[in-house]
């Protein structure tokens, strides 16, 4: 704790033990399979895993694509569903943070939509949109929209009071404030959510395609279970978290950009 | 010359430097000594990063000297304890807990009985001028009354030396003028080794039987010491406190 | 002369007469008027089947619900199915919950328990607990088990985080202060950690309740006989919309319910907790 002497070097052994820990895990998991301990109709090994993994990077069976137009799929639609959420979303908090009319109108709506998770609306966007990619985007939409809402609406409500009396003793009209004042203010909470509303979008992504597709990440796993291929769901799984990771590096990486130089 | 056991506090050549990232060193002390007696209030003087809160913190126990070293009734001092009792510039109180509950947890660690650690608790609240707060929580009290919980917590050790960090450096002028009131009243009341860290001069002078400054700048070193013999209770517009303060103002880089 | 009379009769005048404007700005009247629009225009899409046969009238949905409290559907009543998504989501958040905090409170503890952990959670953090049905069903079948395990999983990860979190953000001061009080390294832990990481680890529970309630729901949506994804389900395959929009329904309320019931139980656990409304 703090009256410990600083010490500048990491013991030699807390540097090993993360890479150690890692090539346990894989190691252990190789030897569960190649020992017998759990049967391959269960679970696949790294092995296998990297095995399909090449294979499906030119095998268009035994699901119908190669793996890049699954990924690219479901890259499309959960970007699509993620934007819309944004362009939506991002305004409407942002007016109801601030105009009482806005607020008064649409948070009734709000307040419905917000507590039933976008899973539940899978049944009744199948029923109406059928199994196509625009029932995948409403779904993404509305998964992303609420995090977008309310960090918005909470980022215009945190503007400094001060700066909005100091606005007025200059005559601003409101919408002066909001554009000028409460929006910049907003910034950094705005912020936030493209990454909080991106994860759910994602998980809600998969979670559609999961029940409905013919093509995309979800797809693919649900595939693997239907032909009892473990190693296919496993590279569907693996591949679903690296793709949601790197798309989450990409926008953390446009965030630092855009928000170079404003203190948070 | 007194001997070394007759010091409460004694500081021996004290140097502290860090290392920050980047293997670079900075130095924060350099040979600082200095000597508080027996129930003497003792005030370090200077303005921020002059490295006086490092100091106290060596003296509390809370962090090595790279040289040197401080002792307590002439033992080395070597980690913190409840024999020093150290008040935080911002409070530090625990929000989950009550104000006779911070009050309460020094003996309550010592594992002291819960009826007699309730006695003690109450006696150093009713010292602070806190009585009736027992069962608030921190986020309902105001600054002030946040660092009188925070002095009654530190007495309630029953401490040899009180060590006090800028105490007062958050709170507005008004309330630092009646807390520095309050701060002697309980000196007098409850008479305890005390050592006072400050960037204030007026408030140095109020409260201190003496008063080291230190340097402006990093390194912190040993500046000038001042004996104030102005009579207790301290008026602020007494000729011979403005004089002082025109000296010492005058003498360091602190202003007005 | 202006005494605290004169202001209060001041501000009474200030106030202006009632007319139209002020009452169209109010806020109720706002959210009366968004309500009522909402119904009327959802009847009317449904009336002129805008979207095929696809949506029921609102008064066809409450006839549905009422209907569903007293007949069973597929072998249980509406709290019949109820109960059965909330006993689910009850076993796989109190194992999911139990597991993880202990072991992010450890992890920012112990610098060499954290060293292990870490790297391997950091790999399995980025899998929605979704993804992993198919293989949950592959292990267990498609009875209980794996969608509790879908449930634990989902638990797992808010719960870690935020316990982990919630110790490594605590003031450093802090410890100090039980340090200077006379306390030792287990003190610093029973006095310190553990309650200044309450509301983080509070926070962690809520989030995962919300999580464990997507979970449960998928899991049902892709193989279950009861509960309310399933009743959801069950109306998309019998082309019954009431039903689908019923389930959403009582879906929602039954979330709302205890998203109200864990909120309450935070102002009561952590009175000193300052709120700020996020994501």
């Amino acid at each position: 704790m703090a009256y410990e002497e600083v010490k500048i070097k990491t013991p030699l052994l807390l540097r090993v033990l993360p890479v150690a820990s890692i090539l346990a895990f894989f190691g252990a998991w190789q030897l569960i399979i190649s020992l017998g301990i759990i049967p391959t109709t269960m679970l696949a090994s790294p092995s296998q895993v990297i095995s399909i993994f090449i294979e499906k990077l030119s095998e268009p069976n035994p699901d119908g694509a190669v793996l890049w137009v699954h990924a690219w799929t479901s890259i499309q639609e959960a970007f699509t569903g993620y934007l819309l959420a944004l362009l939506i979303g991002i305004p409407l908090g942002l007016l109801m943070g601030w105009f009482s009319v806005a607020e008064g109108l649409a948070r009734p709506i709000f307040e419905i939509i917000r507590p039933i998770p976008p899973i539940a609306w899978i049944p009744l966007t199948i029923f109406w949109f059928g199994i196509g990619i625009s029932g995948k985007v409403f779904i993404i939409w509305l998964g992303g929209i609420v995090p977008c809402v309310i960090n918005s609406f909470a980022g215009v409500r945190m503007t400094n009071p001060t700066l909005i009396q100091m606005a007025r003793t200059y005559g601003a009209t409101d919408w002066q404030i909001f554009t000028k004042l409460c929006i910049p203010s907003a910034l950094p909470m705005v912020f936030g959510a493209l990454q909080i509303a991106l994860a759910y979008c994602w998980t809600t992504l998969v979670a559609a395609e999961l029940l409905a597709a013919d093509t995309g990440l979800g797809y693919l796993i649900t595939m693997g279970r239907r032909l009892a291929m473990p190693d296919l769901v496993v590279l569907g799984m693996i591949m679903v978290g690296l793709t949601g990771a790197v798309i989450g590096v990409v926008i953390d990486w446009v965030e630092k950009r855009l928000l170079a130089g404003i203190r948070r | 010359m007194k001997t070394e056991t007759e010091y409460k506090i004694l500081c021996e050549h004290i140097s502290k430097e860090f290392i920050q990232k980047g293997s670079q060193r900075v130095r924060v002390l350099d040979d600082i000594s200095l000597n508080v007696k027996q129930n003497e209030f003792v005030v370090i003087l200077g303005p921020g990063q002059s490295g006086k809160s490092t100091l106290l913190r060596i003296i509390a126990g809370l962090e090595i000297p790279t040289s040197g070293r401080a002792t307590l009734d002439g033992r080395e001092v070597s980690g913190p304890g409840p024999d020093r009792g150290l008040v935080f510039q911002s409070y530090m109180l625990f929000p989950w807990k009550t104000v006779i509950g911070n009050v309460e947890l020094g003996p309550k660690l010592r594992g002291i009985g819960k009826k007699e650690r309730r006695e003690i608790a109450q006696h150093y609240i009713e010292l602070v001028g806190l009585t009736g707060f027992e069962k608030h929580y921190p986020h309902q009290l105001s600054g002030g009354m946040k660092q009188r919980v925070g002095i009654a917590r530190a007495y309630a050790n029953n401490p040899k030396v009180m060590l006090l960090d800028e105490p007062f450096g958050q709170l507005d002028a008004q309330t630092r003028y009646f807390m520095e009131k309050e701060t002697a009243r309980i000196w007098e009341t409850e008479k305890r080794t005390v050592l006072f860290v400050t960037n204030n001069i007026d408030e140095a002078i109020f409260l201190g039987d003496r008063i080291i400054s230190l340097h402006g700048k990093l390194p912190g070193r040993m500046h000038q010491v001042y004996d104030v013999h102005l009579p207790r209770p301290r008026e602020h517009t007494d000729m011979e406190f403005l004089k002082l303060r025109h000296d010492i103002t005058e003498a360091s880089e602190l202003t007005l | 002369m202006n005494t605290i009379a004169n202001e209060v009769q001041v501000q009474v005048r200030e106030r202006s007469p009632l007319s139209i404007w002020r009452v169209l700005k109010n806020r109720w009247f706002l959210h009366a008027v968004s309500m009522i629009a909402f119904f009327a225009i959802w009847d009317y899409v449904a009336i002129n089947r805008f979207l095929g046969s696809a949506l029921a009238r609102p008064y066809e949905v409450s006839l549905q619900l009422a209907d569903m409290m007293v007949n069973p559907i597929a072998g249980k009543g509406l709290f019949g199915h109820i109960w059965a998504s909330t006993q689910r989501i009850l076993i796989g958040f109190a194992i999911g919950a139990v597991l993880a905090t202990p072991l992010g409170l450890l992890m920012a503890l112990n610098r060499y328990i954290n060293a292990v952990v870490k790297p391997v959670f950091d790999l399995i953090k980025p899998m929605p607990p979704i993804a992993w049905i198919s293989i949950a069903i592959l292990w267990f079948g498609i009875g209980e088990p794996s969608k509790v395990f879908i449930i634990v999983i989902g638990t797992f990860v808010p719960c870690l985080l935020n316990a982990y979190n919630g110790v490594r953000l605590i003031e450093p001061q802090l410890y100090d202060v039980v340090r200077m009080l006379g306390g030792n390294r287990r003190d610093e832990i029973l006095h310190v950690c553990f309650p200044a990481a309450f509301p983080a680890i509070f926070a962690g529970l809520q989030i995962s309740l919300s999580a464990a309630w997507t979970c449960v729901l998928a899991a049902e949506l892709v193989s279950a006989r009861s509960g309310l994804g399933f009743i959801t389900l069950l109306g998309m395959t019998l082309s019954r919309p009431a039903l689908i929009v019923g389930g959403m329904v009582v879906i929602a309320i039954v979330a709302w319910l205890t998203t109200l019931l864990v909120t309450g139980l935070e102002k009561v656990l952590c009175p000193w907790k300052r709120e700020l409304q996020t994501a």
